[in-house]
Formats: C-alpha cells, sequence, structure tokens
C-alpha cells in the first residue's frame, strides 16, 4: 500500500503502446511504468514508484522550499513557526491548483 | 539506556505461525526462529551431545590429545553465479570462515558434490575454478570429496556441502557464550552486500545494480586479532538471517544484553536503496565476507586498527557494546534517541508493499 | 537517497519533537491509517518519544493484514491447484488462512511465486502459455491504478491464462467508520500519504467538515509523521477542522488523474469485509462485469465460499482504540505473533503484535531488576 520510493527517470521508451521506463534510486535501477505520468515527465524528473509503477511526479521545487523551511526552523526557538507553516499549507491545500500558488515565501 | 524501548519492529509484515507443522518449509532454513525449532526439536533432540550442543559455528572436539574445531556446511543458493562469486566461493569461504571463527587455524577442507542431470559443465568448471583459487589462496587443501549425480529436476543444479577441520589456538578462543558486559560490538565490513546481490540476480524482483556479493575468506583478519589473544570474546561470520540474528544467538548464548547504534552500521548506498525498494531491513540480509567482533571495552580500539590494517577490514566500525541489562535481548538506539526491540525473525525476510 | 533520506534527519526530528511537545496543552489522540506510517512510527518509537502530548493509535492501515480471511482461504483454494502459478507480494505469503498459508501450499508442492510488481506477474503469463497465472491483487487505492493496469495489458494483449483475485479496500470508508463508533476517542487523523498521492485529498474534505477533525494528509518519514502531527496538534489547539498537506512534494489535490481513471474503469466499488473488523459497506473494490476473463474468484469458481472468524479476537476494539491489546483475554495466550487470531497480531506494524513485543521486553527488564 504505502512503499513508494522516490527515483530518477533515467530514460523512457514505448513498450508495444505502454510507457515503460528505466528508474534510478541511488544506484539500483528497475523497470517502471511510466503510463500515469507521461503527460508530465521526462528524463531526469523524479517520481514516487510503487510495485513497478510510478504513481506520482515529485514536485521538486515544493520539496526543496519546504525543506528549507524545516532546516531553518530546526535551529530557531520561535514557536510560531509551526502555525506559520500550517497556514501556507492551507493556503495550498484550499487552491483547486497548488502548482499555480506561488510560494509564499519564507515565513520566519 | 534511559527511555523504554519501543516495539520489535522485524521489518517482515506477516510473521509465519510457528507451530507444529507437518513439512519442511523454507522459512526452516532461514536462520531464525523457525531454522532453531527444527534444530532443537528434530536433531539436537536425537543427535544430542556435548560437542553438538555448543552449537558455535563449529564444534570443539578433542582427538588424541589434540583440540581440533570441526564444521559442516551445505551451499544450495540460486542462482548459481552470481555478481562477486559462485555457489563455489561460499562453499570454501563460508567452511573456512566458521572454522576461523573459532580462533582456530584450518587444516584442510572435504567438498562433496550433488549435480543434477542437464547441469552444464562450464558452469562446473567455473564452481569448480571458484573453490580452488579460494582455497589455494587460504592455503587451505581440498583433501577429500564425493560426487554423485541426481535426476533432472532436483538439486537445483547443483549442492555443494564442505567440511572444514582445524586446529584451536591455546590462547585465541573466541566463543558465543563468551560475551561480557562492556564488551564492544564491531563489524569488520560494510553489511548486507550479499543477500541483496542474489536479490538482484533473482527473476521476478529484476532489478538492476552494481551490487556484488561479498563472499571472502575472513582468516587474515581472524589473525589480525590474534594477537589480542584472550580479550576477543566472540567472532562471528553474520551469514543467514545477517547482524540481526547474529547479535541474537550471542545474546542468548552468552545471557548478556547487546545494544546497538542504527546509525553505525555500515550499508553502502546501493545497497540501502535495494534495501528501501523491497522493503528489506539491511540488519536481516545476509553477509559473506564481514565478521562481528565482541572484544573486551578497553581494546576495542586496537581490535579496530588491526581490522583496519588489512584491505577486508579497512571499514570497521564499532557498531555497539553489551550491557547486562535486558539479557538475551538486542536493542538498538535510532537516530532520534527512540530504542526499539530486534528480535529473530520467524522465517525468511520477504519484499513488502507496506 | 535524494528526496527520501532527508527526511530522517535526526535534527529536525528532534526540533519537531520538542516543538509539539511544546505546543500540546493537553494530550491528543491521533491515529494514523496506514501499514508504512505505523512501521515508521513504531520502527523510531515516535509514539514513546511524544508520549506526553500526542498518544497514536494505529489504525487498520496494513492492507495485508485487513486481507478479510475468506480472500486468504480462497488463494489458498487457488493456489493449491496444479494448473496454477499463484504470485503475490512478498508480505501475503505468510498470513494465516482458516488451514495453513501460502507458504505451506508451497511446501506441499503448490507453484507459489513472490513477485514484485503485477506486470511481472502478467509478464509469467506470457511465459507459461500452458499454465493459469493468478495474481493476488491486494491493496489500497496506492496499487489499484497498478493492478487495473495489469488487467488492462492482459485484455489488450489478448493474455487469456492471467486472471487476479482482488482484495482491495479504500481508506474513507473505514475513517468513517472509527468516527461514527460511539466510543470514538480519535481527535485526528494522518492520512496515508500515497494514496492520497494516487486519489488526492478531495474526499477527505467532507470527512473534516462532518466529524470536525483535522486530517493531515502525511508522508512515510520521520520528518514527515512529525510534520504531520505538529499540523494536527496545531489545528487541534486552535480548534480547527481542515485537510491539510504535509507530503506537499507527493501529493496535489487532484491526486494523479489518469490512475483513477483506469482503476475507475476497471474496478467499482463493493462492500468489503475487513480481517477482525467486519463488514464496511462499500469500501472494497472489485473487478467489473466486463473484465469477467479476469476475475480468478470467477474463473476458479471460488467466490462463494464464506468463514468464520475466530470469536476471541477482538480485533475490532483494538483497532479503533477502545481497549489495549493487552486488556483482551486472548492476547498472549490464545493469540500470539506466532499463532494470531486477528489483523493486529498478524503483522509486526500491528498494534497487538507491538505491544506483545514491548511486553517481553518489560517482562526481561523486571526478570533482571528481581535477580
Amino acid at each position: 500500500m504505502c512503499l513508494g520510493i522516490p527515483g530518477k527517470i533515467h530514460s523512457i521508451r514505448d513498450d508495444a503502446g505502454l510507457t515503460m521506463g528505466v528508474v534510478d534510486f541511488g544506484g539500483v535501477r528497475r523497470d517502471v511504468c511510466l503510463q500515469y505520468v507521461a503527460d508530465e515527465v521526462a528524463v531526469g524528473d523524479y517520481v514516487i514508484v510503487h510495485v513497478g509503477f510510478a504513481i506520482t511526479k515529485v514536485d521538486e521545487a515544493e520539496a526543496h522550499r519546504t525543506f528549507e523551511v524545516l532546516k531553518e526552523m530546526s535551529q530557531l526557538e520561535e514557536l510560531d513557526w509551526m502555525a506559520e507553516v500550517a497556514e501556507a499549507s492551507l493556503s495550498l491545500a484550499r487552491t483547486p491548483d497548488p502548482g499555480a500558488v506561488q510560494g509564499t515565501g519564507k515565513p520566519l | 539506556m534511559t527511555a523504554r524501548p519501543a516495539v520489535n519492529a522485524a521489518q517482515l509484515s506477516c510473521p509465519a505461525p510457528v507451530e507444529a507443522t507437518d513439512h519442511v518449509q523454507l522459512g526452516h532454513g532461514s536462520g531464525g526462529k523457525l531454522s532453531a525449532q527444527l534444530v532443537a526439536q528434530h536433531f539436537l533432540s536425537q543427535f544430542g551431545n556435548p560437542a553438538l550442543a555448543q552449537l558455535g559455528d563449529a564444534s570443539v572436539v578433542s582427538v588424541g590429545g589434540a583440540e581440533l574445531a570441526i564444521s559442516t556446511d551445505s551451499f544450495v543458493v540460486h542462482p548459481l553465479e552470481f555478481p562477486g562469486g559462485n555457489i563455489g566461493s561460499l562453499a570454501v569461504h563460508g567452511t573456512l570462515n566458521d572454522v576461523a571463527m573459532m580462533g582456530a587455524r584450518p587444516a584442510c577442507l572435504t567438498a562433496g558434490f550433488v549435480l543434477e542431470e542437464g547441469l552444464s559443465l562450464s558452469v562446473l568448471d567455473r564452481v569448480i575454478g571458484e573453490m580452488t583459487r579460494a582455497a589455494r589462496a587460504a592455503g587451505v587443501p581440498i583433501v577429500a570429496g564425493d560426487t554423485k549425480v541426481v535426476d533432472r529436476g532436483k538439486a537445483d543444479g547443483l549442492y555443494i556441502n564442505t567440511t572444514g577441520v582445524g586446529l584451536l589456538d591455546a590462547e585465541f578462543r573466541p566463543s558465543p557464550d563468551r560475551a561480557r558486559d562492556g564488551d564492544a560490538i564491531l563489524v569488520s565490513g560494510p553489511v548486507a552486500r550479499h543477500g541483496m546481490a542474489i536479490m538482484a540476480a533473482r527473476e521476478g524482483l529484476a532489478f538492476e545494480s552494481a551490487i556484488t556479493s561479498d563472499t571472502a575468506c575472513l582468516m587474515p583478519l581472524v589473525d589480525a586479532l590474534r594477537p589480542l589473544g584472550a580479550d576477543v570474546h566472540v567472532l562471528r561470520d553474520p551469514t543467514r538471517g545477517g547482524v540481526a540474528s547474529t547479535l541474537n544467538e550471542i545474546a542468548v548464548a552468552s545471557s548478556v544484553g547487546v545494544e546497538i547504534d542504527e546509525g553505525a552500521l555500515p550499508v553502502p548506498g546501493d545497497v540501502r536503496a535495494a534495501c528501501e525498494m523491497l522493503g528489506l531491513d539491511p540488519l536481516y540480509v545476509a553477509n559473506e565476507g564481514v565478521m562481528v567482533v565482541f572484544v573486551s571495552g578497553e581494546r576495542a580500539a586496537e581490535a579496530l586498527r588491526a581490522l583496519r590494517s588489512h584491505p577486508l577490514g579497512a571499514e570497521a566500525v564499532r557498531i555497539g557494546h553489551v550491557v547486562a541489562a535486558h539479557p538475551r535481548l538486542v536493542a538498538l538506539r535510532t537516530a532520534l534517541g527512540g530504542t526499539r526491540v530486534v528480535d529473530l525473525l520467524p522465517g525468511d525476510q520477504l519484499p513488502r508493499i507496506c | 537517497m535524494r528526496y527520501l533520506s532527508e527526511y530522517r534527519d535526526a535534527d529536525i526530528a528532534r526540533s519537531l519533537i520538542a516543538r509539539i511537545k511544546a505546543r500540546a496543552t493537553q494530550r491528543w489522540t491521533l491515529m494514523e491509517v496506514c501499514g508504512g506510517q505505523t512501521h515508521t512510527i513504531v520502527r523510531q518509537g515516535l509514539d514513546e518519544l511524544l508520549e506526553s502530548a500526542v498518544e497514536m493509535i494505529h489504525g487498520p492501515g496494513c492492507p495485508v493484514c485487513v486481507t478479510p480471511l475468506e480472500q486468504i482461504d480462497k488463494a489458498l483454494a487457488i493456489a493449491a491447484r496444479p494448473e496454477v502459478i499463484f504470485t503475490s507480494f512478498g508480505d501475503m505469503l505468510r498470513v494465516p488462512g482458516s488451514d495453513c498459508d501460502l507458504q505451506q501450499v508451497r511446501a506441499r508442492g503448490g507453484a507459489v511465486r513472490v513477485v514484485y510488481s503485477p506486470l511481472d506477474a502478467l509478464a509469467l503469463a506470457q511465459q507459461h502459455p500452458d499454465q493459469e497465472v493468478v495474481f493476488f491483487a491486494v491493496g489500497f487505492e496506492t496499487t489499484a491504478p497498478a493492478n487495473a493496469m495489469a488487467v488492462w495489458r492482459a485484455r489488450d494483449l489478448g493474455v487469456k491464462n492471467f486472471s487476479v483475485l482482488v482484495s482491495h479496500v479504500t481508506v474513507p470508508p473505514a475513517i468513517t467508520a472509527i468516527l461514527e463508533a460511539p466510543d470514538n476517542r480519535v481527535q485526528g487523523f494522518l492520512a496515508a500519504g500515497h494514496v492520497c498521492a494516487v486519489m488526492g485529498w478531495e474526499e477527505y474534505e467532507p470527512l473534516a467538515a462532518k466529524y470536525r477533525v483535522p486530517i493531515i494528509v502525511t508522508g512515510f518519514e520521520p520528518v514527515d509523521i512529525l510534520e504531520g502531527i505538529g499540523m494536527a496538534v496545531e489545528q487541534l489547539e486552535t480548534g480547527r477542522h481542515e485537510v491539510m498537506n504535509q507530503y506537499v512534494r507527493s501529493v496535489r489535490r487532484q491526486g494523479t488523474p489518469p490512475a483513477r481513471a483506469l482503476v475507475e474503469q476497471v474496478f467499482e466499488l463493493a462492500d468489503r469485509q475487513w480481517r477482525g473488523i467486519g463488514e464496511i459497506p462499500m469500501s472494497g473494490l472489485r473487478l467489473r462485469d466486463e473484465f469477467a476473463a479476469y476475475d480468478a474468484e470467477r474463473k476458479f469458481g471460488v467466490s462463494d465460499l464464506r468463514v468464520t472468524e475466530p470469536a476471541a479476537c477482538r480485533a475490532g476494539d483494538v483497532l479503533t482504540g477502545r481497549i489495549k491489546p493487552p486488556q483482551c483475554a486472548a492476547f498472549g495466550t490464545r493469540c500470539t505473533p506466532e499463532r494470531p487470531l486477528g489483523a493486529p497480531m498478524v503483522s509486526t506494524e500491528g498494534a497487538c503484535s507491538a505491544y506483545y513485543n514491548l511486553a517481553k521486553y518489560r517482562a526481561s527488564d523486571a526478570a533482571e531488576a528481581v535477580s
């Protein structure tokens, strides 16, 4: 159900009508079905792979943005950060297309 | 240990019912609880004698005044050939290592073969070639052997049994029951390579990687530790069942508690990636060229230097220590400061989806 | 590993723990419904580390252990047939049926094989045209797209000797059932990150509103889970009950639409038994009639198999947090990890199994203290 890990697309091909690819997981490679994300991925993109299928594309920009916040937070003592992160996520949650939302900027 | 440990988190989702079954299952060969049960209830109960009951990597027997270590092992690995070696490499290294883990110097080997009708002779030659190379490198002759052929469909191509005999050292007598409170626990190199190399070579899981088996003869590493004499309490090579199973066996044999640091276990990047992909815990994955060392705390630094002086032990590292608390249990401290119990698995570790 | 390892950063995790503890003015009760999240929580001892601020109840999030007994028995019946190669994810092999498990069927001569992906099973069918290949299609919504594609592809390629034994369950009805229970104590949920990667989170919004509980779409690494718990606590402290997304790198509100679309085409909702809990209406998936040729139940005539769960098992009460495992009369006596009666003892992510092993540790410590 849950075991999905991120991997980098190494190559893409068509296999009799099915979009397949080779995905690299930190040095280990496997054949993965890319059919569900075919319209949005290219070689070099990261995808989450579960039982041999890419179930979603990793949003690298979002990952970097939120991780920076976390990293900074771990070095600070402010307690308000939690509320600000929550606000930021809430605004994303309410938007029909989160991809269109501009970064809310660093809350701290 | 300050915090109460959290729960046993054996990686496996579903433990085998360890109850009376009327047939042998694959889990009986895994090195976990089912294996222990098979040995105790069927073999020991009938064979029972003091030497066998030690359940060491090799047994100690006295023959006409000489003290010998003797060990036997059968090799049924599939596929026969894998990155880093073949069944022959395992057959020689495995038994040499078992004898060496008692501190003994292996003197000779025997090799018995069960060949499946139809086995390619060039495969057989490659296997024999590996065995010859490994035995010569160790300076240990194969002095007796046997060959049988069985019908097509049996023996998975080839099964090998090897037996090793060695002379015990007067001073240097590591043994699974000698671990003591305060001992440092070392591992001689990166773990989980062999098991994942085999996984990669199996069909059905088909993934490509550069992972190779770590199969190796550990005699030089044992020799490097010999000067530390009686301060080296336990040596063990964590084969099937991995480091976790070996630590459990020692904790039970010595009736001590073991604590290890999750972050200290050396796992190569691509091995870790393969484990992540299949949901496997490196702690339970087989090794064929790594040694676990229990040495008295004061001599840990010296032991590490000795191991690191040899290429095989270049990445030797301390992973934990022995405690008087929670005897017979292995506890692991996570990077977050939590703790959990690391138990024997009932059977084989299997790839999981959740 | 990128986008994985950094979410195990110990400094960030410790900092999140400290902040949660500082922020909580009372002890809140949360539930995660995802085996992978339970796994991380248990492995890292997160519920121990957060003890004063949060009680984590481990929900029925392991699709393997909630697979109903009757589906296991159907699997065993099919796997025992000589013309069948039965394929499955590894973790299904040891789930006990009424009489034995798949590993024992293999020991007795059945062809049972572990595969990583349903496409591997389909490939096997193409390689063995004289055998019937059956795949045990277990899982939550995360796995449904993969299983749907295997069936779709089989039909496309005209592969006739392939079928699937379906045992899919869906999360929102389970959350509803838990919230509907009169003595429910759960105040907030962590929603399964990869289920939502596929499905999005739209279906959780009505639940959050109706039952007034925060639902946080959360990932699987320690930092993810702690951040998710933190977001839930923040909402509870400020009296809010909304759906929020912690797992922003992998989840969008609409999920992965092509995956949802194919699941919709191949499967339909059905009532489903959850092992140890009972029937939850419209909580499962089954193959639509047009794919009957790929339905192993119909192909092998096992649709009518019925079983009864052992009466002693109180899994339902444990999974909804009504009782703690040691309060069940069968706990540790008739029901152990080696001989489980119900779901939460079957899986080492299950609450009963977790408690069982912790108790073993404590007993050992107590014995030491005495000696």
